[in-house]
């Protein structure tokens, strides 16, 4: 086992072997932090009774919202049967698990009593009808639901590795998990449309008292932002190990093909997200006798509502138009582009959410993560790059590769 | 029958493993295991219950005597409650009574002085010690080098006057307070009817909140408020005092006395009026001529206009009342203050401000007063009767000093900044372990805490001269206590104040290395900082005044961005007497123009882990000149350089 | 035994008279003590502080210059919001339909509650209150020494990690109910109570009673010109318009009214500049 590990040292490149060892590293930190916060409590944070969420919320935005590229994939591989994605799909559904894996560590971090996450099911406010009443429990609900079918998903990626499908039985389970992945897909699909609507908006929209959040339409248009913002993701993900692979895991109008989409949906999300501040401006901040720019100040000023529309505007120009799109510079910069986009405005949800001031002799808060909050961030962000590198190298991830490489070893 | 096989057995055996499971999962079980584990893993502490009841105390260590009903659980007590109203100081009682860092026993020092290093001795070694070391300067002829500074005038500093003066010194002393300087100052403090008056004007005194009696205030608060009295208040800090007055007129830092001088030069040259004091032809004359109004417009930046307005509403009213006394617990003693304000009262004949003397509280001692006292004096023993002279003095370095060559004896229940310099500190009991006349103890004292007045008592008599003096038990000293009588006539004891006058026009003017002025102000619970000990009181501190351990003081906006200071940034202050570490800056403009604020109370060496290190305390770097008549420092405002 | 209607009959609300109130701080002083407050060496951590009740200092240099400034204190606690019914939604606090654990709830006498030992502290409440009147212990609440002893037995000390809140003292009222009922009488609208602060108040500036009754003091000072609800805009409106906003949208509408007479305090009340 030693050997395997040293190997695997010996065989990468100096760049790869520093980057080991920064994640590697990230990760143990993680672990050490990860003691301290579980057992002496969220002091530690740099957030309070203003600042009642911070890093891991956002990260948890971030990855919902950017995981939802998964379940927009599969919707149009398995439902719409657009074949071309298929190459991206493994992929795909790898980082979804993650990031509803990792979504899930986060939320338990940020509970104060960990122990007592599993009240969220056995006391669940559901009210009286059959939505419920609270967006945390169709949250729990739903993720875990749909991270139950992005195990199933992530099955056939396992059992496909070339030792195991040598199986009769396991190719056989792989086969039929294949075809029947529709469903999947299909519940996966309806379930995310209400947690990516609750975690991503509802969660925010529904706060009536907050006049910096209240918008009832927050729902909807967190899912856009989900479909629009993950296309991307999950076409940058692959793009950037092919990279660092120096291989071609993906052909390149399996790209085109997600971000063209990832494209159309940026179009929706900008008309809903103009419809947004449009409304925020004329009707939802009147209405709590509130200015809507008023509400931007401090650390986090009306710039971060810029930035998020040059980077969305970016996203429109580049993967919109074809001429740009087809060349492979325009359209990394239009999906990172759309990626950022997303980031910005959850970053923006949280960031200038909270700094917002309740009273009106209060001024602007700020937030500034401690190391625990950091360390505990990026270490799990540390362990999804970690993951998919095992993956990567070791399972069929890019079934396109291992085509290709069968195929060489043929010619030889 | 079938015989049951290894088969059949592993099934049953099976099933009833997964049976049981299923049922044990399914009964909730699991999650009361987690329940337990919450439990368990962050077990909380329970309260002992008890059979609850409510018993009185009254308290007899405080100047309002206030009377609270408490709620006790078993032999606990877990509330304080009072219909009346609780004193600042009572407010605390709770706290004060189950505080960690209480001192329960006698303690001798251990090492060396201001080390904080005590250990347990007995009563009766603690007071043969000190008796015979009093006994012995008695004898050797030295009675006038034993000195006493009391918290207040409660019937223990009372008795601790008694003892002292008995013994042959005349140096007792009450750490400054309205009563103490007012008297100096007039001949007699200042009783006043607010319940008569129609039209109140204060110069700086804030009134509601703890300014006096703080009981009594909140209730002459809502008299005013029914019968619609007018309260005009003059201060450079708008304060809750400034927030309730149905006017403020904001004025220079440093310029109440100006102002009160303005008032009256108007109402004697243009309405003619006079006063009854002595002296008082030289008095107006010299404020004729030094304080013309324009020069009072230029100085207080009042307009001129608005002085006379003011004098004029003051002087229409039916039965006006001018009172003095800046400051909610801490009090400055400057005389020529004082003086200007009351000659006002007597000017336009108040009726509802006259001059009264405590029978048992001479305030007459050797030096006019507790700073002259520490500056020019000199003692071989001291009794810190409640008192903390270190911490409230602007000569608390001086003191330090001091009081490491004496032989002190600190009577207090927690350690504080002038205890740490005890040779003895005798622990007394809170108010509500003590008896009174009129209630039974409402907690069994503390290990062996004893009551002030008692251990005043047998520590007198143990000494030789003042065995007969004082009453023999607590009991008999309520029969004692002392009496309103009437004060003496008013003076404007013109030749001691008269340099200080002239010396306003100096102070207040331009001050090229000191361009801006340092004035305090009180932060509720806080007052001037016996409230820090207690962490209620911490937790009520708002974050204007100290946030995540930052210490902040107040500045004009526009003062604030002229000196190139924002909200939040670091600010150094000094003064000709010194320098303040580092504070932080609000930037209000509740606060007048060149002006900064700081608040009163912070800065602590030696108050229990809660009150220590906290802040910092503008009284080491406050002006510190001192009054000829009050003997009290004037520092309320003083002249600093910002960086 | 008298038992004559065992239906809820009480809704509890506050008048807070600012106008009389000194700051003298005696209202928190005597919540931190009620409710076992946790105590810490140094509680200068504003925003981690855990009490119920804020005094605020309020003061107008929003609008003004020196010397034409003002100063009061506002002490803040839980508002117990009511909310309002919009369409098919029943009107609820902004905090209670949140909570994913049924941690929180509003009883039929208009008390916001929280159950300590159920709350798995998401702070998801803390995040929809817009009085910032929740507070999380994001220390474990500690209690040196003998300060122990001076714990009610009433009020349960909670765990690290959950949320805690002003209940208007209603252990109070349950103490006296339980008297009530020792002497027989079952009626659970028998007795009123006084939180805490209200009984300390030594201005009488903090008035507590039944908004039902309409004969009770609070419920006319609720009524009066004087009385105003922190940032509850929505009461400015003209009634006509009041209506409209209130079937569009759901409103705080909190249980606790501030009185004054003060414009500059009004005014302080509310985000934009004289509104």
């Amino acid at each position: 086992m030693i050997q395997f590990i040293k190997n695997i040292f010996q065989e990468s490149s100096k760049n790869m072997r520093i980057t080991l060892y920064v994640l590697i590293g990230l990760v143990v930190l993680f672990g050490i932090f990860a003691i301290q916060i579980l057992f002496w409590g969220l002091g530690y944070t740099d957030m309070n009774n203003n600042f009642t969420w911070g890093a891991w919320i956002i990260g948890d935005l971030g990855l919902v919202a950017l995981g939802g590229g998964a379940f927009t994939t599969g919707y149009f591989l398995y439902i719409f049967r657009v074949d071309k994605l298929r190459p991206l799909i493994s992929s795909t559904v790898l980082i979804g698990f993650m990031c509803y894996l990792f979504t899930f560590v986060f939320l338990l971090f940020d509970l104060g009593q960990p122990l007592r996450c599993w009240f969220g099911f056995a006391y669940p406010n559901w009210g009286k009808g059959v939505y419920p009443a609270s967006m945390l429990t169709e949250v729990f609900f739903c993720l875990s639901i749909y991270f139950c079918i992005l195990v199933v998903e992530l099955i056939p990626v396992v059992l496909e590795h070339k030792v195991l499908i040598k199986n009769k039985v396991v190719a056989a389970i792989a086969h039929y998990m294949h075809l029947l992945m529709w469903t999947m897909a299909a519940g996966g699909t309806f379930l995310s449309f209400f947690h990516q609507g609750s975690l991503g908006g509802g969660m925010w929209g529904v706060l009536y008292a907050r006049p910096v959040w209240f918008a009832p339409h927050f729902f909807f248009m967190a899912i856009v932002a989900a479909m629009a913002g993950g296309t991307s993701f999950m076409t940058m993900m692959p793009y950037i190990a092919g990279k660092i692979m120096k291989k071609e895991v993906v052909p390149m109008e399996s790209y085109q093909l997600l971000t063209k989409i990832s494209g159309m949906i940026f179009i929706g999300y900008f008309v809903f997200r103009v419809y947004d501040v449009y409304t925020g401006i004329a009707k939802f901040a009147p209405m709590a006798q509130r200015n809507y720019f008023d509400m931007w100040g401090g650390y986090y000023g009306v710039w971060m509502l810029v930035l998020e529309f040059a980077l969305i505007i970016s996203a429109l120009f580049f993967l919109n138009q074809k001429k740009y799109r087809e060349q492979e510079k325009f359209m990394v910069i239009g999906a990172c582009s759309g990626i950022f986009a997303i980031v910005t405005s959850k970053l923006s949800v949280l960031l200038h959410g909270f700094s917002v001031p309740n009273f009106p002799w209060k001024s602007f808060t700020a937030y500034m993560p401690t190391i625990q909050e950091w360390l505990i961030t990026l270490g799990c962000f540390a362990c999804m790059i970690l993951i998919y590198m095992v993956f990567a190298k070791w399972f069929p991830l890019f079934p396109h590769l291992e085509h290709h490489e069968a195929h060489d070893e043929s010619h030889h | 029958m079938k015989k049951i096989d290894r088969k059949d057995f592993l099934k049953i055996g099976g099933g009833a493993v997964v049976g049981g499971l299923a049922g044990y999962t399914l009964s909730g079980a699991p999650f009361l295991g987690f329940q337990w584990l919450v439990e368990w893993s962050q077990d909380q502490y329970v309260p002992a219950p008890g059979i609850e009841k409510y018993v009185q105390a009254v308290s007899d260590s405080c100047t309002n005597g206030c009377k609270v009903s408490v709620r006790m659980i078993g032999n606990r007590a877990v509330k304080i409650e009072s219909k009346d109203g609780v004193c600042p100081a009572c407010l605390n009682g709770l706290q004060l009574l189950y505080h960690p860092e209480r001192i329960s026993t006698p303690m001798k020092i251990s090492g060396k002085k201001g080390s904080g290093n005590y250990q347990p001795v007995s009563w009766d070694q603690a007071l043969k010690d000190i008796s015979s070391k009093m006994n012995a300067l008695v004898n050797e002829g030295k009675a006038n080098t034993i000195a006493a500074v009391n918290k207040n005038e409660s019937l223990n500093g009372q008795l601790m006057e008694k003892f002292v003066r008995n013994a042959g010194s005349n140096n007792v002393y009450y750490e400054p307070s309205l009563n103490s300087i007012t008297s100096n100052a007039l001949g007699g403090y200042v009783k006043y009817d607010f319940a008569k008056t129609d039209f109140i004007l204060s110069f700086g005194a804030k009134l509601v909140e703890g300014w006096g009696n703080a009981v009594e205030m909140q209730k002459q608060f809502l008299n005013w408020k029914k019968n619609n009295v007018k309260i005009v208040q003059a201060d450079s800090v708008c304060t809750r005092t400034g927030g309730i007055a149905n006017e403020f007129v904001g004025i220079n830092p440093g310029t109440e006395a100006v102002l009160a001088f303005g008032m009256a030069n108007y109402l004697i040259t243009a309405k003619r009026m006079t006063s009854s004091g002595d002296d008082f032809a030289k008095w107006s004359q010299l404020i004729i001529n030094k304080y013309p109004l324009g020069k009072v417009a230029k100085l207080t930046g009042v307009a001129e206009d608005k002085i006379k307005k003011l004098a004029d509403d003051f002087a229409a009213a039916k039965n006006p009342v001018a009172v003095a006394g800046k400051g909610a617990h801490g009090v400055s003693g400057s005389s020529a203050e004082i003086i200007a304000v009351y000659c006002l009262n007597t000017l336009v004949k108040s009726g509802a401000a006259t001059l009264v003397k405590n029978s048992a509280v001479s305030y007459t001692a050797e030096f006019a007063g507790l700073d002259k006292f520490i500056k020019e004096g000199s003692f071989s023993m001291m009794f810190l009767n409640g008192s903390d002279p270190v911490y409230k003095s602007v000569y608390g370095e001086e003191l330090k000093k001091k009081l490491e060559k004496a032989f002190v004896v600190a009577i207090a229940p927690l350690m504080n900044d002038s205890a740490v310099y005890a040779d003895y500190i005798l622990p007394p009991l809170s108010f509500l372990e003590a008896e009174t006349p009129e209630s039974k103890p409402a907690v069994k004292a503390l290990k062996e805490s004893k009551d002030a007045k008692e251990i005043i008592i047998s520590l007198a008599a143990m000494v030789d001269k003042t065995k007969n003096a004082l009453p023999k038990t607590s009991a008999d000293a309520y029969k004692s206590a002392g009496r309103e009588t009437a004060g003496g006539k008013f003076s404007f004891n013109f030749e001691k104040i008269k340099a200080d006058i002239e010396a306003y026009e100096k102070k207040l003017g331009q001050n090229a290395e000191y361009p801006v002025t340092l004035v305090p102000y009180e932060a509720p619970l806080v007052g001037d900082g016996d409230g820090l000990a207690f962490p209620y009181v911490l937790k009520s501190i708002d974050p204007s005044v100290l946030n995540l351990g930052k210490f902040y003081v107040m500045m004009n906006k526009e003062t604030g961005k002229k000196h190139g200071f924002s909200e939040g940034s670091s600010i150094k202050i000094s003064s000709a007497r010194g320098k303040l570490g580092k504070a932080y800056v609000h930037l209000s403009d509740v606060v007048a123009p060149e002006t900064v604020a700081i608040p009163l109370g912070f800065g602590h060496e030696s108050y229990t882990k809660y009150g220590n290190e906290k802040g910092l305390n503008p009284k080491k770097i406050m002006t510190a000149d001192v009054d000829p008549l009050t003997g009290a420092a004037d520092w309320w405002s003083t002249r600093v350089k910002i960086s | 035994m008298i038992v004559k209607d065992s239906a809820m009959k009480r809704k509890w609300g506050m008048a807070i008279d600012l106008d009389k109130c000194t700051g003298c701080g005696a209202c928190s002083i005597a919540c931190n003590q009620e409710n076992n407050m946790p105590i810490f060496e140094d509680d200068s951590d504003v925003p981690k502080r855990v009490a119920f009740l804020e005094l605020m200092k309020v003061t107008n240099d929003r609008d003004a210059k020196f010397p034409d400034v003002k100063t009061a204190f506002l002490p803040k606690m839980c508002q117990q919001c009511e909310g309002n019914a919009v369409g098919k939604h029943k009107a609820d606090p902004p905090c209670v339909s949140v909570c994913p654990a049924v941690a929180t709830d509003v009883g039929d006498d208009g008390v916001v509650s929280q159950i300590w030992s159920r709350c798995i502290g998401c702070r998801y409440c803390q995040t929809a209150c817009p009085y910032e009147a929740r507070v999380f212990n994001w220390w474990k609440p500690e209690y040196e020494g003998s300060f122990k002893n001076s714990l009610s037995t009433d009020v349960s000390v909670a765990s690290r990690g959950t949320i805690v809140k002003c209940t208007f003292c209603s252990h109070i009222w349950k103490r006296e109910r339980d008297k009530a009922t020792a002497n027989g009488i079952l009626d659970i609208n028998a007795v009123l109570y006084t939180p805490a602060c209200a009984s300390a108040c030594p201005t009488g500036a903090i008035i507590f009673g039944d908004l039902n009754d309409p004969e009770s003091e609070v419920s006319k000072l609720a009524k009066s010109d004087r009385a105003v609800r922190l940032v509850n805009t929505v009461d400015d409106e003209t009634p006509e318009k009041q209506k409209a906003l209130m079937s569009k949208k759901q409103y705080a509408n909190p249980k606790v009214y501030y009185l004054t007479s003060q414009k500059w305090l009004r005014d302080m009340m509310r985000f934009k500049k004289n509104s």
